[in-house]
């Protein structure tokens, strides 16, 4: 019986002694962690949208509450601002619109001082390759360059400016939903995204 | 000088995947490139010579019933911390190396050296064994890394070293080619040995 009791007693210390330092490492090392991640999965697209900047705007990155999903649980808008001698010029969202094959993703670039896009970069999507996966090449996303975000981005068949890919006409529009809601989101939350 | 000598076994007579034939799932799986080799070496010395050090202090303690609970706990510990701080600091190469940083825990050359040294000798005597046998490891690896990144893509380090109409021998990068050179190493280091032994 004592026997036993020591094996527990023991093993149970060199777990909790174990348990106490991984915590330990663990929040030493998470905000790292994270920004790693961030950057190695946003960068690529981060830099596509914004340039001429002086900071780095996977470490000055915000998180911003846009509500809960329906399960109740909060939403977060990853927002990358770009800085120049301290003043945000220009700003990257990724926002998510939905496709013909589930959620797609889209940083979504706007310049602060002139009001229009600087341009978009999709970041995730499964939509069908040779059609909708076109939405990834420069000839569509390019489009974006320049338009005015005072209204909402349209299709050429809805009186906007963008082309929409033939045959995929849900991939376009799910890449539309995905700006519009970004220009909403920065309509709405200028104030705080700027500062 | 004991200290000494169980430091440079781990380079020679126990050199861990020629002599000791252990550890053979990351040195067959990660060494497409010296770079991966070296790093993967870099984190298994690091959890040996830290388990190593650890299981000898404590050794009085542990009861011998329970001794492969408390060193695979205590060998797992380390794992993750390295696991941690590789994906914070290095996070390309722990992109890179992937499931075998997890896989380290299951590596018999740290239950290895738990059981067969640590568990018996001093603090000093097994981080000196540690730390030899964890370099002997890291440059086996990184050496079969450098055999197969030079034929596999004419590079050593990811910088091009071969002349310009090399043709790369794309096979020594799949997984067959890290068999083939790692069976002629151990061929190659075997044919010493016996000469050695013959004089």
């Amino acid at each position: 019986m004592r026997e036993i009791l020591r094996l527990v007693v023991v093993l149970s210390i060199i777990c909790a002694v174990a348990g106490f330092s991984l915590a330990l490492v663990h929040k030493v090392t998470k905000a790292q962690i994270d920004y790693q991640q961030v950057k190695f999965v946003k960068e690529p697209a981060v830099k596509r949208v914004l340039t001429g900047y002086d900071n780095d705007p996977i470490k000055d990155r915000k998180e911003l509450e846009i509500g809960k999903d329906k399960y109740g649980r909060p939403q977060f808008l990853l927002v990358f601002p770009a800085k120049k001698e301290g003043k945000t010029f220009a700003l990257a969202m990724e926002t998510y619109g939905k496709g013909y094959h589930g959620d797609e993703g889209v940083m979504v670039g706007i310049d602060v001082e002139s009001g229009k896009l600087t341009g978009i970069g999709i970041t995730s999507h499964s939509e069908t390759p040779g059609i909708g996966a076109k939405a990834v090449e420069p000839s569509f996303t390019d489009q974006f360059k320049d338009i005015a975000i005072q209204e909402d981005v349209k299709k050429k068949s809805d009186g906007g400016k963008i082309e929409a890919l033939s045959g995929a006409t849900l991939t376009t529009n799910g890449v539309l939903s995905a700006v519009n809601s970004a220009l909403k989101y920065y309509k709405e939350l200028k104030d705080k995204l700027i500062s | 000088m004991a200290f000494g000598k169980e430091f440079t076994k781990g380079f020679w007579d126990l050199l861990p995947p020629f002599r000791l034939v252990l550890g053979l799932c990351p040195t067959l799986a990660v060494t497409t490139s010296a770079e991966n080799g070296l790093g993967m070496g870099l984190a298994v010395t690091f959890v040996l010579v830290c388990a190593n050090c650890i299981i000898s202090l404590i050794r009085k303690v542990i009861p011998s019933k329970v001794r492969v609970a408390a060193f695979i706990v205590i060998a797992a510990s380390f794992v993750v911390i390295t696991e941690l701080v590789m994906k914070a600091y290095f996070y390309s190469l722990s992109t890179l190396l992937g499931i075998f940083i997890p896989l380290i825990v299951v590596n018999c050359i740290i239950l290895g050296r738990a059981e067969a040294f640590a568990s018996k000798r001093g603090v000093i005597d097994s981080f000196a064994d540690g730390l030899g046998i964890g370099l002997g490891f890291t440059i086996s690896l990184t050496v079969l890394g450098c055999i197969r990144e030079v034929l596999g893509y004419g590079a050593i380090f990811g910088h091009n070293i071969m002349w310009e109409s090399f043709r790369p021998f794309s096979f020594m990068v799949k997984p067959p080619g890290a068999f083939v050179c790692l069976g002629l190493l151990l061929a190659l280091i075997n044919f010493i040995s016996m000469r050695q032994k013959a004089r």
